[in-house]
């Protein structure tokens, strides 16, 4: 009896969890079908879900309708750029904060955590003034300078640096190690899990950002692949088929992000790497 | 450079920001070569006192003189010493050969890879670790662990080698084989060391030295022995001794000593050994259980209440006045549960507090 009540259960769950997979996943999928439809097949009602004949040429078309190839590099430049720089000012921001003992530093965690506290498009126009003053508009500089750091990442990191028994610090620093051997040589391998996540997190944010590039680029060299995007929609007049596979173009670098480090980012998450 | 003030601490204080007094005036020094046990209760400030000589806590009075050199402004890098860490805080992402090469590799000590590998390997000898060489701390016992946070401590050759509580996470029996193995190790090695530990068997079995600590203060400075038959003050002759000794309140009046049910005319004592007047008041009387005897002319009459086996010896519990008090008597005395049994006290080997702790006799 109890069993049969457990097996009704377990079905209700998978069929709970089955039907939000779906959900999750219908919409990418019928982006990457879409892409491959015709004009027609994508506007039809009822939609059509499988296209009869795969369109390649839709691709080619995105190519040669826009500079994609020049959004594709500028994307990448900027959220490398913002990625190995806010790991940077990260691991020392958050090695301080850890283990270093100076005046004022508890008030200075009050800033960084009220800081914390205001959302990015609050601060977006005061940014973009900045940015504007110092001539800085339609330049790589411009589109990363206000990330380069993160307040969260150096948080997120702390959490993982803590974690590290302060005798081990101890030990370095009697072993002779100065602060910034103890950085690399020791919590920096020993944080791995930690560091990957940020990465991840700060290259895949820096993929998708949309609203900063948006202001402060105008220029068709500079824009990133979201507002090329955007663009493309009236750039290729109402193409649907085109700005789904446009899209299938902008995802397809994260998932093979996402591929390359599944188990790191479920380690990130999981956290087990923390043991030791 | 004097070879018996090897290490010199000088009026060394501590006191935290929140106003604690961890280390209230400490003094002491070290012959070059010996191996000093800091020993004391948890929080005496055994640990804080090594960790200021080691440079990861500033004193806030007093000096360190290592080999005649002030080491108060010299930073823990600098400062050439080993330490061992009580949960021996190695690294866990290295293999046991790149934790003991650490040392080689940072800073200004920094060897060539072969040199380093090299000397690595004698201290990894030494230890008893090379098979170890390519496993992670991880896979490690909790002795050979320790093996390897020594060999790294050793590999610098340094001046000084501190250790905190470093046997604490092993146990029992793999305590005693590690602890006169580190005894064997640092004298083969020749290296000055301080050694900080709550458990006063291992202090007594190894120290050359012992200082013990309580309230941030030093009790006594002496060798094991004296701390054990010639206690400064009331706590170190609590403190030292297993079973503990046994202490009975008494009133010293018209040269007699009263207790509850006993008496013991002052002229009995050693009129040498007193250390000053014994004026009429209240005091401890204390003497350890081994010098409790059975006899008939006893000055105690008591009734057993327990008794306990400790190898080759019997521990007889007694309740006195209130008080639980011990005997320790020969395996071969057939003593039992509620017998009842006199005690004479060996009265060279008895001890007189005052109230305050200061031993007068």
């Amino acid at each position: 009896m109890k069993k049969k009540k457990l097996r009704w259960g377990m079905i209700f769950v998978y069929l709970f969890i089955g039907i939000f997979g779906i959900i999750t996943v219908f919409p990418f999928i019928y982006m990457i079908l879409g892409g491959l439809m015709s004009y027609q097949e994508t506007t039809t009602i009822p939609p059509t879900l499988i296209p009869k004949t795969l369109r390649w040429s839709n691709y080619q078309k995105v190519f040669e309708q826009a500079p994609f190839a020049r959004y594709f590099l500028n994307t990448f430049i900027t959220a490398a750029t913002t990625t190995i720089v806010t790991l940077f000012t990260s691991i020392l921001g958050a090695f301080a904060m850890t283990n270093l003992k100076f005046k004022g530093k508890g008030f200075i965690q009050l800033i960084f955590l009220s800081l914390l506290m205001v959302p990015g498009e609050a601060i977006i126009f005061t940014n973009y003034n900045t940015i504007a003053h110092l001539g800085l508009l339609n330049t790589y500089l411009g589109l990363v300078l206000p990330f380069l750091t993160s307040i969260f990442y150096m948080y997120y990191l702390q959490s993982y640096f803590t974690a590290i028994s302060p005798t081990i610090y101890k030990a370095a620093m009697i072993d002779g190690a100065s602060d910034w051997e103890y950085i690399w040589k020791i919590l920096v391998p020993m944080s791995k899990g930690g560091l990957i996540t940020v990465a991840l997190l700060s290259f895949i944010s820096g993929w998708n950002s949309f609203l900063w590039p948006l202001l402060v680029t105008n220029e068709d060299k500079m824009r990133l692949l979201n507002n090329g995007l955007a663009a493309f929609a009236s750039d290729a007049g109402a193409q649907t088929q085109l700005q789904l596979a446009a899209a299938t173009l902008t995802v397809v670098p994260v998932l093979i992000v996402y591929f390359i480090f599944r188990k790191q980012i479920i380690r990130g998450v999981v956290r087990n790497d923390l043991k030791a | 450079m004097n070879e018996d003030k090897f290490i010199q601490v000088n009026n060394l204080e501590k006191t935290y920001e929140n106003g604690y007094q961890a280390i209230k005036s400490v003094s002491f020094s070290v012959k070059k070569g010996d191996l000093v046990c800091l020993l004391g209760p948890s929080g005496c400030g055994k640990t804080t006192t090594l960790n200021m000589i080691a440079g990861l806590l500033n004193p806030t009075g007093g000096d360190i003189i290592v080999n005649g050199k002030s080491l108060l402004n010299v930073a823990p890098k600098d400062r050439n010493i080993g330490y061992v860490f009580q949960n021996y805080a190695l690294y866990p992402h290295m293999t046991v050969l790149q934790n003991v090469m650490f040392p080689m590799t940072v800073g200004k000590n920094k060897k060539p890879k072969d040199e380093a590998e090299k000397i690595a390997q004698k201290f990894m000898k030494l230890t008893h670790i090379e098979e170890l060489a390519d496993q992670k701390p991880g896979n490690l016992s909790g002795g050979q662990q320790q093996r390897v946070s020594i060999a790294r401590a050793l590999v610098q050759e340094p001046q000084i080698l501190l250790m905190d509580e470093p046997l604490s996470n092993l146990d029992a029996r793999l305590r005693l084989k590690i602890r006169e193995e580190i005894r064997n190790l640092v004298k083969e090695v020749g290296i000055t060391t301080l050694f900080v530990t709550h458990d006063q068997e291992e202090a007594l079995s190894i120290g050359d030295k012992i200082i013990l600590f309580h309230n941030g203060v030093i009790q006594q400075d002496d060798k094991g022995q004296d701390l054990y038959l010639e206690p400064n003050n009331q706590f170190v002759a609590n403190f030292i001794g297993n079973p503990v000794i046994d202490n009975f309140d008494v009133k010293v009046t018209d040269k007699k000593i009263s207790g509850t049910d006993f008496e013991i005319p002052v002229e009995k004592l050693d009129s040498t050994k007193f250390r000053g007047d014994l004026a009429d008041g209240d005091y401890t009387l204390s003497i350890r259980p081994e010098n409790l005897k059975l006899s008939d002319e006893g000055e105690l009459s008591e009734v057993i209440d327990d008794v306990e086996l400790i190898g080759r010896e019997r521990v007889l519990k007694f309740t006195h006045a209130g008080t639980n008090q011990r005997a320790l008597i020969d395996l071969e005395q057939e003593i039992k549960p509620g017998d009842s049994v006199k005690f004479k006290m060996n009265l060279d080997r008895v001890y007189l507090f005052k109230p305050d702790g200061e031993r007068i006799y």
